[in-house]
C-alpha cells in the first residue's frame, strides 16, 4: 500500500517536472526557435545586422539629400548634421545650370535606351543560340565569349579609337552605341550569359512544338522564346541602362571634347572645373561640396526613379533568371 | 536519298544558327579580335602621329622591357593594387554571402531591406562613388572611434602590407558597396537549391550550423566561383584603379604594351583563382 502510494507520487511528482520543463521549452522555443532560424533571438539579430549595413549604405545617399539643401549658413554651422534650417535650393539651380541639365539628360537618356534595347536583341540572339542550338565552333564561340568577359576595356579601347578616327565616328554619340549593337560594349559579355543561363533552363518541348509546327528558328524565337524571356530582358535592361547611364571610361575616350557630352561625364566636367575655379578656401570648399552633392543628386535622379518603379519586377527576375545553373 | 536529306536538313539547321551568331561574330572581329590584334601590334612599334595619319616603326619588345625592367613605376602601382585586391575580395564575397543568406529569410519588411541592399547597382559604377569616397564618407565611424586603425598599425608594424590594409579599412564603406551585383547572384543561387534538402536534413536532426555547412555552402560553390571571377574582373575593370590611370591616350605603343602586360596579369591571377577553386572543391568532394 505504501509502496503503492510512493509511486504514485514519483509519478506526479516526475510529471510536474515534465511540466515544468515543457513550460520552460515553450519559453526556449519563443526565444531561441525550434531552430536557430526561427526565434526571436535570430530575428532581431537578422534586423540588427540588416539595419546597421542598410544605415551604412544610406548614410552618403541621406547626406548628399541633406547637404543639397543647406544654405550657406547651415553648411557653415556644425551643430546642423541633418535637420536644415530651411530648404534651399539654389544649389540645385547652380548645378543644374552647371550640368547643361536638360541636353545632357537627353543625351544620357537617349544613348542608355537605346544601348539598353541593343544589347536586349543582340545578346539575346547570341544567348539563345549558344543555349540551345548546335553549330559548328559552338564551344570556341564560348571560349571566346568569356574571353571577352575578363579582356579590360584599356586594352582595346587605343585601336578602337583610331577605328573610329577613320571612320569618322569620333567625337560622335553614335560611337558610344555601335558596339552594343553587335552585343559588346559595357559588359556585354555578362548579358550573353545572363540570356544563356535564362534560355537553358526553358523547357526542351518548346522547340520540339515549334518545329512541329513547321515554324523557322528565328520566327519561333521572336514569337515564343523572346517573350518568354522577360525576367532576363529586365534584368540585362536594366543593368545596361544604368552601366552605360554611369559610364565615364567610354565617353571620355570617344568623345574628347565635344559638347555633346552624357550627364555622368558632364559632372566630372563640371567637378574638375569648379574646383580650379574656387581654389582652396575653406568657405568655398564647403560650398563646392554642396553644388557636387545637388550635380550628384540631379545625375542620379533618373536612375533612382526606374530602379523604384521596376525594383518589385526585379527581384522577382533575377530569382527567375537563374543566372547561373 | 534519305543519308541526302539529314545532311540537308543539318547543313540549314547551321545556316538558321549563323543568323542568330552572326552579328555577335561580327561584333567580336570588330570590336574585340581586330582591336586586340592591332594594339598588340602597336605595342611592338613606335608610333608617331603625323599630319598624314600614324607613322609605325618596328622596334620590338622595347616597350615591354621598359615597362617591366626599366623602371618600377609598374610594379609601385601594381604590386599594393594586387594587396588590395588580395584583401577586398573575400571580404566583398563573405559579406555578400552573409547578407545575401539574411535577405533568404523569410520576416516582414525583407522587400525593403532588398530595395536598399540593391541600391549599389546603380551607384557603384558611378562617378557619384568616388565622390563620395573623396569627400570621407567611405570610412566606418567607429575606425576612428576606437582607433582600430592604430592597433592595426603597432600589429602590422612596417610590413608592405600595412599601406593596403588601412587603404581597405579607409574606404570599407566602398567595399561594401561593391558587394551589389554579388548578393544579387548569390541570392539568385539560393533560390536554386531545393526546399527538400533542407526539410530531410532537418528530420534527420541536423544542426542549423551544419546545414549551412553540409547543403548551403557546397551547393552554392558555382556561385562563388562566379562571383569571385566576377568581382576580380570587376576591380581590374575598375575605370579609377591606379593601373589603369597610367593608361591614357599619350603614347599610343607604350600604352598598348602597358595594356597587354595588365591583361596577361589578369588572366593569370583568374587562371589561379579558378585552379585553386577547382582543386579545394575536388578535394572536398572525395573527402
Amino acid at each position: 500500500m505504501i509502496g503503492k502510494i510512493n509511486t504514485i507520487k514519483s509519478k506526479t511528482s516526475s510529471l510536474k517536472k515534465r511540466v515544468a520543463r515543457d513550460g520552460l521549452h515553450t519559453i526556449r522555443y519563443v526565444i531561441l526557435g525550434r531552430e536557430v532560424n526561427r526565434g526571436l533571438l535570430f530575428k532581431l539579430f537578422i534586423y540588427w545586422i540588416l539595419i546597421v549595413t542598410s544605415y551604412i549604405y544610406l548614410n552618403p545617399i541621406l547626406k548628399m539629400l541633406v547637404k543639397m539643401v543647406m544654405n550657406e549658413k547651415d553648411l557653415n554651422d556644425p551643430t546642423v548634421t541633418w535637420v536644415p534650417h530651411e530648404v534651399y535650393l539654389g544649389h540645385l539651380k547652380t548645378a543644374w545650370q552647371a550640368l547643361h541639365y536638360v541636353e545632357s539628360l537627353l543625351v544620357s537618356v537617349g544613348i542608355s535606351t537605346v544601348v539598353a534595347i541593343f544589347h536586349v536583341i543582340a545578346c539575346g540572339l547570341m544567348g539563345y543560340a549558344l543555349a540551345r542550338m548546335q553549330f559548328p565552333f559552338k564551344k570556341l564561340l564560348t571560349v571566346l565569349l568569356v574571353v571577352t568577359f575578363i579582356i579590360p576595356p584599356q586594352v582595346i579601347v587605343l585601336p578602337m579609337i583610331i577605328m573610329y578616327t577613320k571612320l569618322g565616328l569620333q567625337g560622335h554619340l553614335f560611337s558610344l552605341v555601335l558596339p552594343s549593337l553587335f552585343g559588346f560594349g559595357i559588359k556585354g559579355a555578362l548579358f550573353v550569359i545572363i540570356f544563356r543561363q535564362f534560355y537553358t533552363t526553358q523547357p526542351k518541348e518548346l522547340e520540339e512544338a515549334g518545329k512541329i509546327d513547321g515554324a523557322s528558328s528565328f520566327k519561333f524565337y521572336w514569337k515564343v522564346m523572346f517573350p518568354l524571356a522577360k525576367p532576363a530582358i529586365l534584368v540585362v535592361s536594366l543593368f545596361s541602362f544604368v552601366w552605360t547611364w554611369n559610364d565615364t571610361y567610354y565617353p571620355r575616350m570617344f568623345l574628347g571634347q565635344s559638347p555633346l557630352v552624357p550627364l555622368s561625364t558632364q559632372m566630372s566636367r563640371v567637378d574638375a572645373s569648379i574646383t580650379s575655379m574656387l581654389g582652396n578656401e575653406e568657405t568655398a570648399l564647403v560650398l563646392v561640396e554642396a553644388i557636387k552633392m545637388s550635380a550628384s543628386f540631379l545625375a542620379l535622379l533618373p536612375p533612382l526613379l526606374i530602379f523604384f518603379f521596376a525594383q518589385r519586377y526585379f527581384v522577382e527576375s533575377v530569382e527567375r533568371t537563374g543566372l547561373v545553373e | 536519298m534519305r543519308g541526302k536529306f539529314k545532311i540537308k536538313a543539318r547543313t540549314s539547321r547551321h545556316l538558321e544558327a549563323l543568323m542568330f551568331v552572326a552579328p555577335w561574330v561580327l561584333g567580336f572581329l570588330l570590336f574585340m579580335a581586330f582591336p586586340l590584334v592591332f594594339s598588340l601590334y602597336m605595342s611592338l612599334h613606335k608610333v608617331t602621329v603625323l599630319p598624314t595619319g600614324l607613322k609605325y616603326d618596328f622596334q620590338g619588345l622595347k616597350y615591354y622591357q621598359e615597362i617591366l625592367f626599366g623602371s618600377s613605376a609598374f610594379y609601385d602601382n601594381l604590386i599594393p593594387f594586387f594587396q588590395e585586391i588580395v584583401i577586398m575580395v573575400p571580404v566583398i564575397i563573405v559579406f555578400s554571402l552573409f547578407i545575401a543568406i539574411m535577405l533568404n529569410q523569410n520576416f516582414p519588411g525583407r522587400i525593403l531591406f532588398r530595395v536598399v541592399f540593391f541600391l549599389p547597382i546603380i551607384f557603384t559604377s558611378g562617378y557619384v562613388l568616388t565622390e563620395f569616397v573623396n569627400q570621407g564618407e567611405g570610412t566606418l565611424g567607429f575606425l576612428e572611434r576606437f582607433s582600430i586603425g592604430e592597433y592595426l598599425l603597432d600589429f602590422l608594424g612596417d610590413s608592405s602590407w600595412t599601406k593596403p590594409v588601412m587603404d581597405v579599412l579607409n574606404r570599407f564603406v566602398l567595399v561594401l558597396w561593391y558587394s551589389g551585383v554579388q548578393i544579387l547572384i548569390f541570392l539568385a543561387g539560393r533560390q536554386t537549391i531545393s526546399k527538400s534538402s533542407y526539410e530531410s536534413a532537418r528530420i534527420d536532426g541536423a544542426s542549423p550550423w551544419e546545414v549551412f555547412w553540409k547543403i548551403t555552402l557546397p551547393a552554392m560553390s558555382p556561385f562563388i566561383l562566379l562571383n569571385l571571377i566576377y568581382t576580380v574582373v570587376d576591380m581590374f575593370t575598375f575605370p579609377y584603379n591606379p593601373i589603369i590611370e597610367l593608361i591614357n591616350t599619350g603614347n599610343y605603343g607604350y600604352n598598348s604594351a602597358l595594356a597587354w602586360i595588365y591583361f596577361v596579369v589578369i588572366a593569370c591571377f583568374l587562371c589561379l583563382i579558378m585552379l585553386l577553386f577547382l582543386r579545394m572543391n575536388r578535394s572536398r568532394r572525395y573527402r
